[in-house]
């Protein structure tokens, strides 16, 4: 059996309590040393001893899953696999996890330690069978929905470990039903916080903490039968570890989690070392607050490097600063992001646990909106932090793409949305809830093949979009459709993924609003090596329409957007207030029994030049409705006859002419930079964008030096207009 | 870790590759030599002769010359000179506001806040990249390569 190695103490007083010393020393080790542990001695002693028990401890974790996911009446966790599972060294580091929501298996990390820290071993004194809650941000997790609950695991009087299961609830009583408004200006407004508290004890759940959420919060079923599914996950885990313990031996378990670990870190060393082109890879991803008077672009760039020695830095340094809106990331939700795009772009063949991301380093300025200075800013909307994680995945293709493994890049993800609702339900409830079909958005495309259509977020590679039906039980709102959003994906050599749209009818309700999350009017997701980002996202409302009277007359009821998203079959086909809300996230304006809106999930972003498209795919996805004639003649120059057959000489002729037409519209790179630069210097650029300008110009050194240079502009330079706002 | 024929990796760089081949490459172990495999077969298609020591992104190169100068070069050949610089600094450029061929009604970024730069080769017009920026935004420098054999932060 191997002794645990000898730990340096010397700065750490004596007094301190055993999990915050622990806590302490490995943080210490990690700086000394760059490793985890020094050695891995149980593999040595015996490879596949070691690799049974990390293989027992994955379908233990995957197990929990997919009971919790069974206990819940939450749509969120049944049908889109919002959950995920976890399995803890005492300090708090992941060390196995199933699959699912893999962003939070560091989020968890972060709650646990944050416990420490905070002294809870001597002022609540952990316990066999305690149960803790967390669903603060700032703490651990990236907004009030994500909820999790950890509970300790002992071996006899010994702490060994921790076990911790996390899902979305989608109704947390906040001042807009369903928890997402892109108008929380505080944390007061994003509901019902209970940070690291302790909901149960001896494995039951405290019957005061459940009063709480009923009285609390809108629709209180998803959040306590939540609550239950991760308890019995969590309690699944802890039992089957101690019956692990009794066929392994308590130290030899104790010594491979840490193992395990760094395991992870030394295949992550090698694997990056090995497929990644050293070098330096930039990225900007954007999203935007929409709070009147502030509006303003937000800007999340990512700055990676690549070392020989297989070590990577992402700097985040750049990001715009925190203020009073919701589109704010906290620092553990960017690093989970961040570990969820290092697993699945190229550590996916190694154990995911916390050696994953101990193999990279990060540099994220406090006062950014991706790690604020106060827990009184909100984070509901964690976009910059999402759109920073997604830019990572695109930096890495470039790194793939140049070492030649082609299979690995992509362009970006989509950036999801969907709807949320409050009011009354179908059943005479009050309820608030969000729809999160948008677990099937598009894939980004690659550079071998096209993105997938309506099939899965990064944030959660296991999503579904969940049946209608199922939908329609938990919203007062009927599908009139459900399609495949044409064209939504970006064109290119390979095009990205169509995501879904659909088209709702409110029914059975006497009182309801319906409100659309995702972004302000920008392209979220970017193309990538010339190929065409995702379309904007975007929700319709009609109002006062004559749905009903079709209906009863037989007559046509629209069955999607049509081919014209500039005038859409919905509203050509029904009377009605039409309106398009771009990036209000805001529950709109109340709404009535057959009112109808429409949700995107969202689309991926295109790779590659559309000219260098095969003509005979353009055809395909004709036929197939994936993408539209007019794209198919406009983007791809693709000459198509009425029955669909491709007319190669045509085409070859289009594409002739649209390069002669690309040559004679461009202009040069210095005359462009001269007319941006009189643009910019003259302020003749919008509020959102002079505010973003000049909140980095005044508290970002880097940024203000690009542009400095860039526009040769001096020191002093801001951009001219809005006399006297503050810069953050 | 064993080579991939040469032949697939050729149908993956076209995008001919089969999707039971794609996903066996897919989950292969990498092979180590992918990135000269790859290097050889690109300088067939390519409209040069110079040797390629770094596959930029698609279209593009980093190359040598006969007097030992590193420039990046597109496949037709054109010349966007010195590699440590942005590329984009030499391309023709088109900014793109508002509702266009493939992005029509909302589907377009509202340009108060958002712009297609899209740019191309002066060459041969192929679309190298597409900025999705707000105006005033300085050109992404995307991609510094280390290259073998020189000191890092040679490439700027």
């Amino acid at each position: 059996m191997m002794e645990p190695q000898a730990m340096p103490t010397a700065e750490i007083p004596t007094e301190t309590p055993i999990l915050k010393r622990r806590l302490a020393e490995r943080d210490e080790r990690f700086a000394r040393t760059g490793a985890y542990v020094d050695e891995l001695g149980l593999w040595d002693e015996d490879p596949i001893r070691f690799e049974l028990l990390y293989t027992k401890l994955s379908q233990v974790v995957a197990n929990a899953h997919e009971v919790a996911r069974l206990v819940s009446a939450s749509p969120m966790t049944r049908e889109l696999g919002e959950l995920i599972f976890g399995l803890y060294t005492p300090e708090g580091d992941a060390v196995c996890l199933s699959h699912g929501l893999i962003v939070h298996v560091h989020t968890i990390s972060r709650m646990i330690k944050w416990m420490i820290a905070n002294d809870y071993e001597q002022t609540m004194g952990f316990a066999p069978g305690d149960l803790y809650f967390n669903n603060d941000p700032h703490i651990g997790g990236a907004h009030a929905l994500d909820q999790m609950i950890v509970t300790p695991i002992y071996a006899g009087e010994e702490l060994i470990g921790w076990s911790a299961g996390l899902t979305h609830v989608p109704e947390v009583g906040a001042t807009a039903p369903g928890g997402f408004d892109s108008f929380f200006t505080t944390r007061f407004h994003e509901g019902l916080y209970l940070p690291c508290v302790k909901i149960g004890s001896g494995d039951e759940l405290r019957p005061d903490m459940e009063i709480l959420v009923e009285r609390s919060t809108r629709t209180p079923v998803y959040w306590l039968t939540d609550n239950r599914a991760k308890v019995t996950g969590a309690l699944m885990i802890r039992d089957a570890v101690l019956e692990l313990t009794e066929e392994f031996g308590v130290d030899y378990f104790k010594r491979a989690g840490e193992e395990f670990i760094e395991d992870s870190l030394r295949a992550a060393k090698r694997k990056i070392a090995s497929v990644l082109h050293p070098g330096t890879y930039r990225e900007v991803a954007w999203r935007g607050s929409p709070i009147p008077g502030s509006e303003r672009m937000l800007h999340a760039p990512v700055e990676i490097t690549v070392r020989e020695d297989g070590s990577v830095h992402l700097s985040f340094d750049g990001l715009s600063s925190n203020f009073w809106q919701p589109f704010q990331g906290s620092l553990s939700c960017l690093e989970g992001l961040v570990m969820n795009g290092l697993i699945q772009h190229v550590l996916y063949d190694s154990k995911h646990n916390e050696g994953t991301l101990l193999a990279a380093t990060m540099e994220v300025p406090l006062g950014s909106c991706c790690n604020p200075d106060s827990i009184l800013y909100p984070t509901t909307l964690w976009g910059p932090a999402y759109g920073a994680g997604l830019a990572v995945g695109q930096a890495l293709s470039r790194a793939y793409y140049a070492q030649g493994y082609r299979e690995e890049v992509h362009a970006t993800s989509a950036l999801s949305s969907g709807y949320t609702a409050g009011g009354i339900d179908q059943y005479g409830r009050s309820f608030g809830a969000h729809n999160m079909e948008f677990g099937a958005a598009g894939m980004p495309a690659t550079a071998v093949h096209d993105g997938l259509d309506t099939s899965g977020v990064e944030f959660n590679p296991e999503g579904d979009m969940g049946d209608a039906e199922i939908w329609e039980q938990m919203l007062p709102s009927i599908y009139l459709a459900r399609e495949m959003r044409i064209d939504g994906g970006g064109a290119g050599r390979f095009r990205g993924g169509n995501g879904i749209q659909s088209v709702y009818m409110l029914a059975n309700t006497s009182e309801i609003e319906v409100g659309s999350f995702g972004s302000v009017p920008i392209y979220p997701s970017p193309g990538l090596m010339g190929g065409y980002p995702a379309a904007t996202l975007y929700m319709w409302t009609g109002k006062d329409t004559n749905l009903r009277a079709l209906i009863d007359a037989g007559e046509p009821v629209p069955a999607g957007e049509g081919d014209d998203p500039a005038e859409p079959e919905f509203r050509r086909l029904v009377d009605g207030e039409w309106k398009v809300h771009h990036g209000s996230n805001k529950a709109t304006e109340p709404m009535a029994p057959d009112d109808m809106f429409t949700a995107v999930s969202g689309d991926g972003g295109g790779f590659g030049d559309s000219l260098d498209r095969a003509p005979e795919a353009v055809a395909g996805d004709v036929r197939e409705g994936r993408t539209s004639r007019r794209a198919a003649r406009e983007e791809y120059c693709v000459a198509l006859d009425d029955s669909g057959e491709l007319d190669q000489p045509a085409t070859e002729q289009l594409r002739a002419a649209r390069r002669r037409e690309r040559l004679a519209e461009a202009v040069p790179a210095d005359e462009y930079r001269r007319a941006a630069r009189e643009r910019l210097v003259d302020g003749r650029v919008s509020a959102p964008v002079r505010r973003m300008y000049n909140d980095l110009l005044e508290n970002n050194e880097k940024f203000a030096a690009r542009m400095h240079e860039f526009w040769d502009v001096d020191e002093q330079f801001r951009v001219p207009g809005g006399d006297g706002e503050a810069s953050r | 870790m064993s080579e991939h024929p040469r032949e697939l990796i050729r149908d993956l760089l076209s995008g001919q590759i089969s999707p039971a081949d794609l996903q066996a490459v897919q989950r292969a172990p990498k092979d180590p030599g992918r990135r000269e495999t790859v290097i050889s077969l690109e300088r067939e298609r390519v409209a040069f002769d110079e040797p390629i020591l770094v596959c930029l992104q698609e279209a593009l190169y980093v190359v040598e010359l006969q007097g030992g100068e590193r420039v990046t070069k597109c496949r037709c050949g054109h010349d966007f000179g010195d590699w440590r610089r942005n590329w984009k600094e030499a391309a023709a450029i088109v900014e793109r506001e508002g509702e266009s061929a493939y992005f029509p009604g909302p589907r377009a970024a509202d340009p108060e806040w958002m712009v297609l730069r899209e740019f191309y080769c002066p060459g041969c017009a192929t679309r190298l990249d597409v900025e999705v920026v707000p105006p005033g935004y300085p050109f992404i420098h995307n991609f510094e390569p280390l290259l073998p054999g020189t000191a890092a932060g040679e490439g700027g």
